[in-house]
């Protein structure tokens, strides 16, 4: 799949903001395994990835575990060096002015750690907020404010050890926006989180750019991309292999129906010959519990459904249902079936 | 940057009492030890001046203990709470960070060094007579000091090693052995002096001492302080060290 | 014979599977350095204090050591069998628990005697104590009756953990108690007598003064008693410890906190 460069140059009255510039990242990792004869391995986690992020924008950062999403992250908010590229963040390049780029951003990432647990929620916060320098008169009232942001007024003497995984993640949001950073990096926000608290967490992430906050979200949840996401650029393998709104990436896979047919035991040359098919554009198969469901991607107007079935004459057939392509087919078209 | 210190300490002080390890443990394992010093004294048949000296020496080790086996391990914890990228990511300087953290340890200490001495007083009823109790108290405050930048540079140098606890602890009783808390120096091989000189407990010890018995502490605890802040300095470009290469080569979790 | 070999077998598996993490950074400085550091400074101070002889501590503190492979390793494996959620698989197995116990006692044994004879060793060089060839062999028997005698202590020491969540905390205190009660650093006689009759009924302590009376030269025979009290003593902990862990284990049963304990 050729490197998509993202191409979102949305001019805002004439001047074009860019608040986080990537150019040909790339980053890798040496390992080495045993104790004598040391074997050097390297595993190359970005590839070589472009993009920019405007300001006020939610980006979304979308692929499967292990894409290089984590590490893309990391080395925006200068955890990680670069191997080579370069990146910067609100003007500031990554490697040379670190510090510039920490007082501006944020970052939060799922997930039960990153919190004093013998600590009250209030003194985590407090904790933070000396760290990342919210000037002493102001933190009483900026603690209390996103405590209400958030939720958690009334819980916050709590020990952090006894919060839900929920609680947890809002305190972590808390956290993250105590200095009022201009540009939020949101690390698989909504990992184990109930329903729920995750659709509460995508409102108050949708409220947080409505108020000018630039947001990089980066998930493997495709409907999540899909409701939160002015843009997406989607990553896997370590490079990005497509980007653009989400519309775009439905559009651009396959803007033809999707014929979903339910079988019983997919036989050896089926999924080939349902591809050669005239109007097919791809097929992929999906296990679903006891079966298997062929994705066949149509050409827009073509007609495919009988030429389909009767490919499918020897085989146990369940369902067929006729759709509108969605993100999750593009993911996984883009992506390669995981 | 004096509030961010004080309010790091205060916060990783109230950390530390919260964990029974931490500090209960930090509270008796020195008492263990004191209270077999003060056996060993009372079989001798020691009074006075030389009780009073092994009553005092006894208490500071607690201070050391305190610091030693949680520094080496600390940034490990973090590491694993998940905790320690958020302090890197943080735009204060790392080393800022760390030493609030180690002198909250040390801190643990001076309780631990409080109720030693309330323990030789009540228990084996040794006179706590301390002949300037002003110097003491400033002494004990160097002391504190100066053990906690030595636990920050302990903290720094080993946190990539994740067995490095092991080190810690056994440089506890090391440093009880040749800062002159028990044992005077000049008991000691040669060779082992200039070592001792090196480390801040012992000025700070000497401080403690002259202090307790009525002589000056100004050219120890100078000697403590200076120490300190050489402490912190290689600390310093031992932590830039420690970080850029972290960077670079992915260690530390931080990725 | 299929004891003798949840016995063997057992005991090795769990103790090499916990203990992966020993590495030399750990074993070096926790299991050499330690007692050697311990002795030196004891020595010391008794030279400072004008109490005591550089054998007595040597002696004294050498056979202490015994105590944290099994106070430590013990409190691990059954700690650590509950961190894993083997523990009540462990506890429902048929297998006869005494040998399943007692196979992973037996490599905290050769450890906590590996411990003192390296520590003795050095520290006798170190400290340039004479310590006759002929003793060699008897001091080598009272170690090793010694630790397996800290064996129990530790299994009482790991039933008792089950219950209270610091395995680490207790490990340390029960250390320290036995460094202040069983003679290491003190003579027991000029303790008060309370701490005496405390002293007589803990391991080591009369490991610790028929080890001094072997250095000095007396032989198997004299310290007969010492010796066998000592056993008797580890057998007696060893005894309490798995009664209490059946206990803990019915109780838990009872109330299903197994795996929340």
């Amino acid at each position: 799949m050729p490197r998509m460069i993202a191409a979102a140059d949305e001019r805002v009255g004439g001047t074009r903001v860019a608040v986080i510039e990537v150019k040909d990242l790339t980053r890798t990792f040496r390992s080495s395994k045993g104790l004598f004869r040391r074997k050097a391995r390297e595993v190359e986690a970005v590839r070589g990835i472009d993009f920019s992020v405007e300001r006020g924008e939610l980006f979304g950062l979308l692929g499967p575990n292990g894409a290089g999403k984590t590490t893309t992250i990391k080395m925006l908010i200068t955890l990680l060096l670069p191997t080579t590229g370069r990146a910067s963040v609100l003007g500031y390049d990554v490697v040379a002015q670190p510090r510039e780029v920490r007082r501006r951003v944020g970052y939060v990432f799922g997930g039960d750690r990153g919190l004093y647990d013998r600590l009250s929620g209030l003194d985590n916060l407090r904790y933070f907020a000396e760290l990342y320098a919210v000037p002493p008169r102001e933190q009483r009232t900026r603690i209390h404010e996103l405590l209400e942001l958030v939720g958690l007024t009334g819980r916050e003497k709590e020990r952090v050890e006894g919060y839900s995984r929920g609680m947890r993640q809002r305190l972590h949001i808390a956290r993250g926006l105590l200095h009022r950073p201009e540009v939020l990096f949101l690390d698989e926000p909504s990992i184990g989180i109930d329903p729920v608290g995750a659709r509460e967490l995508r409102a108050t992430v949708k409220a947080l750019v409505e108020h000018g906050t630039t947001v990089l979200l980066t998930t493997h949840y495709m409907f999540e991309a899909d409701e939160l996401c002015d843009r997406i650029a989607v990553i896997a393998g370590g490079e990005i292999v497509s980007s653009g709104t989400p519309d775009d990436l439905k559009q651009r896979v396959s803007s033809g129906p999707v014929v979903e047919v339910e079988v019983y035991g997919v036989l050896g040359g089926v999924v080939d010959r349902v591809q050669a098919l005239v109007g097919v554009r791809s097929v992929v198969v999906e296990e679903r519990g006891q079966a298997q469901v062929l994705l066949v991607h149509v050409e827009p107007g073509a007609e495919v459904t009988q030429s389909v079935m009767s490919c499918l004459e020897d085989a146990r057939v369940g369902r067929v249902v006729t759709r509108e392509p969605t993100l999750e087919d593009a993911y996984i078209e883009l992506v390669g079936t995981p | 940057m004096l509030r961010l210190v004080l309010v790091t300490w205060w916060l990783q002080l109230k950390i530390r009492s919260r964990s029974a390890f931490d500090g209960l443990l930090g509270l008796l394992w020195p008492l263990f030890f004191a209270t077999t010093v003060f056996l060993m004294y009372r079989a001798s048949g020691a009074e006075g001046s030389a009780l009073l000296s092994a009553a005092v020496g006894a208490s500071v080790m607690g201070i050391w203990s305190a610091t030693s086996t949680t520094a080496s391990f600390t940034l490990q914890q973090e590491r694993r709470q998940g905790t320690l990228e958020l302090l890197v990511a943080a735009p204060t300087p790392f080393p800022l960070l760390i030493f609030p953290v180690t002198l909250s340890m040390a801190t643990v200490g001076a309780y631990s060094m409080v109720a030693t001495l309330l323990w030789g007083r009540f228990v084996f009823g040794i006179e706590i007579a301390v002949a300037n109790p002003v110097a003491f108290v400033l002494s004990t405050l160097v002391t504190v000091v100066g053990i906690g930048m030595l636990g920050f540079l302990l903290a720094i140098s080993t946190v990539r090693y994740r067995s490095a606890w092991a080190i810690g602890a056994a440089l506890e009783i090391p440093v009880w052995l040749i800062c002159g808390f028990l044992i005077p120096l000049d008991l000691l091989p040669a060779w082992v002096r200039p070592i001792a000189w090196l480390l801040a407990p012992t000025w700070g010890m000497s401080a403690i001492r002259d202090a307790a018995e009525g002589r000056g502490v100004l050219v120890d605890l100078l000697a403590c302080l200076a120490l300190a802040i050489a402490y912190g300095l290689l600390g310093m470009l031992v932590s830039r060290y420690m970080l850029n290469s972290a960077r670079r080569r992915a260690t530390l979790a931080l990725s | 014979m299929s004891s003798l070999r949840i016995f063997l077998i057992g005991g090795l598996t769990s103790y090499r599977a916990l203990f992966t993490w020993l590495t030399p950074w750990i074993l070096i400085p926790s299991f050499i350095l330690g007692p050697i550091f311990q002795i030196l400074f004891f020595a010391y101070v008794g030279r400072t204090a004008g109490v005591g002889s550089d054998s007595f501590f040597l002696i004294g503190n050498a056979v202490l050591y015994a105590s944290i492979p099994c106070l430590f390793a013990m409190g691990n494996t059954i700690g650590g069998e509950r961190q894993q959620g083997t523990l009540p698989l462990l506890l429902a197995s048929p297998a006869h628990r005494i040998p399943l116990f007692l196979g992973r006692a037996l490599p905290v044994i050769v450890n906590g005697f590996g411990v003192s004879a390296v520590a003795l060793v050095v520290g006798a060089l170190l400290l340039q104590v004479p310590l006759p060839p002929a003793s060699l062999a008897p001091l080598a028997l009272v170690v090793a009756v010694a630790t397996f005698s800290c064996t129990g202590l530790g299994l009482v020491t790991a039933a008792l953990a089950l219950r209270v969540r610091e395995t680490a905390v207790l490990a340390n205190v029960v250390f320290g108690i036995l460094m202040i009660f069983a003679g290491v650093n003190v003579p027991l006689d000029t303790l008060p007598s309370w701490m005496g009759s405390i002293a007589a009924w803990l391991p080591l302590t009369h490991g610790i003064a028929a080890a001094r009376e072997v250095a000095a030269g007396a032989s198997l025979s004299s310290i007969r008693t010492g010796l066998f009290v000592e056993a008797g003593l580890g057998a007696l902990y060893i005894g309490i410890g798995l009664a209490m862990l059946a206990w803990f284990e019915r109780e838990a049963r009872r109330r299903a906190t197994l795996e929340t304990i």
